[in-house]
C-alpha cells in the first residue's frame, strides 16, 4: 500500500495558512487510504485550531517581555550566576537538562514555542519593514507633531475667520441691517472660546506666535460677548469697538491670516 | 474788624474743604471704572497692573455685585503671571463655586484648571494630574473632552493613556470634524489600537475603517513609514516633510489630486519617484 506522506514543503504550506497548496498534494483523498488520510487531515485541523486558541495567549506573552532589554537581563544573571556558581546551581541545571533528555516532545514544544514566539516578536515588533500587512495603526510623534501643526494652521484660519465676521456683525448690530439674535451670538461667542483653548498648545510655538497675540486679543473680546446675554447697549457697542479700532484687530485679524494661508 | 476775619477764613475754609471734597468724589474709583480698567489691563496682557485693580476692587467694594466677576479675571491675571498657577487655581475654583457665577465663565475657569493643572505636572507636581483626571467624568461635554485631550498630551505615557476611553468616545460619536480630528491624533498618540476599535465602531455598516499608507524609501532604505485613518488623509499629506512635499510638487502632484487618485483607484499604490532616488509610495487599504 503506498502511503501519501506529507513533505517537508507541504507542512510549511499547512503550518503557514496555505492550506490548499498542502492539501492539493498530500490532503486529497487517494485510492484505498481514504479513512487513514481523514484521520491525518482531522488530526491537522484540530492542530490548526489549537494554535489559533493559543495564538492570543502567545501575542500576549510576547507583549509581556521587554525584548530589547533581554539580552542584557540573560547577559547580566549570566555573568551574576557564573560569580557564584556552585554544585547547587550545577545540580539544578543538570536537572532540567535531564528533563529535557528525559521528554524530548517537551524539549521540541518549547523549542518551537520560542522560535514561534521570536519569529512573532519580529514581525510585531517591526511593522516599518513590512507595511503592507496588517490593519494597525501607527506614525512617528514627530509626525504627529507636524499633523497637529497642520491643523492648528487651519483652525486658527477658521477661528480668525470666524472672529472678524462675528465683530463685523457686532458693528453693525448699530445700524439698522439684520444681524445676529444676541443669543446666537452669545453661543457662538462661547463655541470659539472652546476652540481657542484647544490652539493655545500649538499656538505656543514659535512659527505661530504672531498668530497667537492676535488671537488672545480676539478671545477676550469674545469673553466679553459670551456674558452679553441681551442686545448690546450703546455703550457696550462703543467700547468694543473703541478696543477694536484703536488695536485695528481688523487689519492684524487680515495680515496674520494672509501669512498662514500661504502655510506656516 | 477781627470778627469779620475770622468769619472771611472760616468760609474760604469751607470752601477750600467742599472743593476739594467734591474734586475728590468725583475721582475716586467706583468698582464698575476699576472693573472696566482692569479688564482693559488683561485685554493688553498687562497681569500685574490689571491684578491691582483687580485686588483694589474687591477690598474696596467687596459687596459689589462684580465682585465675584473679578475673582475669574483675577484667576486670569494670575496664570499670566509665571509662579502663582497654585493661585490662579484657586482663584477660579472660588469663582466657580459662586453662586451667580455665568456658565460661560464657568466653562472657561474649568478649561483653565486643566491647563494650570498640565504645566504644574509637567513642572514636576505629579498630584496635579488628579485636577485633569478628575475632570474625564464631569458633567459637562466640553470639560471633559477638554480634560481627555491634555491628559493625552502628558509625557507619562501611561496617565496619557488614562484618557482613551474618552477620546474614543469623541472619536465614536462627535460630529465635530475638528474635535473629531484631534482626537484621532490623540488616539495615534496614546492608543493606537483604541482608535483602530473606535473607527472600527464607529462604522456602523459593518466594514472596517479606511486605512491610508505612506511609505517613503530612499536608496532601497525605508526612511518613513505611516498608516492612519483615511479620515486624516488630507492632513497627513499636508503634514508631509517639506522635501517630500517639493518632490510631489515637482512631479505634478498636490495633496487635493492625490486622494483624489486614491478614492478612484483604492487598490492601486500611487508611486512616486525623486529625483534624488527617493520613492514616495502611497495607497488605501
Amino acid at each position: 500500500m503506498r502511503r501519501n506522506t506529507m513533505t517537508k514543503t507541504d507542512w510549511a504550506a499547512v503550518l503557514s495558512g496555505d492550506r490548499d497548496a498542502a492539501g492539493g498534494r498530500a490532503m486529497t483523498p487517494g485510492d484505498g487510504d481514504l479513512p487513514q488520510r481523514r484521520a491525518e487531515a482531522d488530526a491537522i485541523d484540530r492542530i490548526l485550531e489549537e494554535t489559533a486558541a493559543v495564538r492570543s495567549e502567545i501575542r500576549q506573552a510576547v507583549a509581556s517581555v521587554n525584548w530589547d532589554a533581554l539580552p542584557a537581563v540573560i547577559a547580566g544573571r549570566a555573568l551574576a550566576a557564573d560569580g557564584r556558581a556552585g554544585r547547587g546551581a550545577q545540580t539544578r541545571a543538570a536537572g532540567w537538562l535531564a528533563a529535557f533528555r528525559m521528554k524530548p516532545a517537551l524539549a521540541g514544544l518549547a523549542a518551537g514555542l520560542v522560535v514561534g514566539a521570536a519569529a512573532m516578536y519580529f514581525a510585531l515588533k517591526a511593522p516599518e519593514t513590512r507595511p503592507g500587512s496588517g490593519g494597525a495603526y501607527y506614525a512617528s510623534g514627530e509626525f504627529l507633531d507636524r499633523a497637529e501643526l497642520e491643523m492648528a494652521r487651519r483652525n486658527t484660519l477658521d477661528y480668525l475667520d470666524k472672529g472678524q465676521y462675528m465683530l463685523l456683525d457686532v458693528f453693525e448690530s448699530a445700524g439698522p441691517g439684520p444681524v445676529l439674535p444676541a443669543a446666537v451670538r452669545s453661543a457662538r461667542a462661547r463655541d470659539l472660546l472652546q476652540k481657542k483653548k484647544y490652539l493655545n498648545a500649538q499656538l505656543e510655538g514659535l512659527r505661530m506666535v504672531k498668530a497667537k497675540a492676535i488671537c488672545d486679543q480676539i478671545e477676550m473680546l469674545f469673553l466679553e460677548l459670551s456674558q452679553i446675554d441681551g442686545e448690546l447697549t450703546a455703550a457696550e457697542l462703543g467700547k468694543i469697538r473703541g478696543l477694536v479700532e484703536e488695536r485695528q484687530l481688523l487689519l492684524k485679524i487680515n495680515l496674520v491670516r494672509k501669512e498662514l494661508e500661504s502655510g506656516v | 474788624m477781627k470778627k469779620r476775619t475770622l468769619l472771611l477764613l472760616l468760609l474760604a475754609l469751607v470752601w477750600g474743604l467742599g472743593a476739594g471734597a467734591a474734586r475728590a468724589s468725583a475721582q475716586a474709583p467706583t468698582d464698575e471704572s476699576l472693573f472696566r480698567e482692569a479688564k482693559l489691563l488683561v485685554f493688553d496682557k498687562s497681569w500685574q497692573t490689571a491684578l491691582d485693580k483687580i485686588d483694589e476692587l474687591i477690598d474696596r467694594f467687596p459687596s459689589s455685585p462684580l465682585a465675584g466677576q473679578a475673582l475669574f479675571y483675577k484667576g486670569e491675571c494670575l496664570s499670566g503671571l509665571v509662579g502663582r498657577e497654585r493661585d490662579a487655581l484657586r482663584a477660579y475654583k472660588s469663582y466657580i463655586r459662586l453662586e451667580d457665577a455665568k456658565p460661560s465663565l464657568v466653562e472657561e475657569s474649568e478649561g483653565s484648571i486643566v491647563d494650570l493643572a498640565f504645566d504644574l505636572y509637567e513642572g514636576g507636581d505629579a498630584s496635579a494630574l488628579r485636577e485633569i483626571e478628575s475632570r474625564l467624568d464631569h458633567p459637562s461635554k466640553v470639560v471633559r473632552y477638554y480634560a481627555a485631550y491634555k491628559l493625552s498630551l502628558v509625557s507619562d505615557k501611561r496617565e496619557a493613556a488614562k484618557a482613551a476611553p474618552v477620546l474614543s468616545r469623541i472619536v465614536e460619536t462627535e460630529k465635530d470634524p475638528e474635535l473629531l480630528d484631534r482626537a484621532r491624533i490623540a488616539l495615534m498618540r496614546v492608543s493606537p489600537g483604541s482608535l483602530r476599535s473606535a473607527e472600527d465602531r464607529a462604522h456602523r455598516a459593518g466594514s472596517t475603517a479606511r486605512l491610508l499608507r505612506i511609505r517613503i524609501r530612499d536608496k532601497g532604505r525605508e526612511v518613513f513609514a505611516l498608516a492612519i485613518p483615511f479620515a486624516l488623509a488630507d492632513l497627513a499629506l499636508n503634514a508631509m516633510d517639506e522635501d517630500d512635499k517639493a518632490v510631489l510638487r515637482r512631479k505634478g502632484y498636490d495633496v487635493a489630486k492625490i486622494i483624489d487618485q486614491l478614492s478612484k483607484s483604492k487598490e492601486s499604490i500611487l508611486r512616486i519617484a525623486g529625483d534624488d532616488g527617493s520613492i514616495i509610495e502611497i495607497w488605501i487599504e
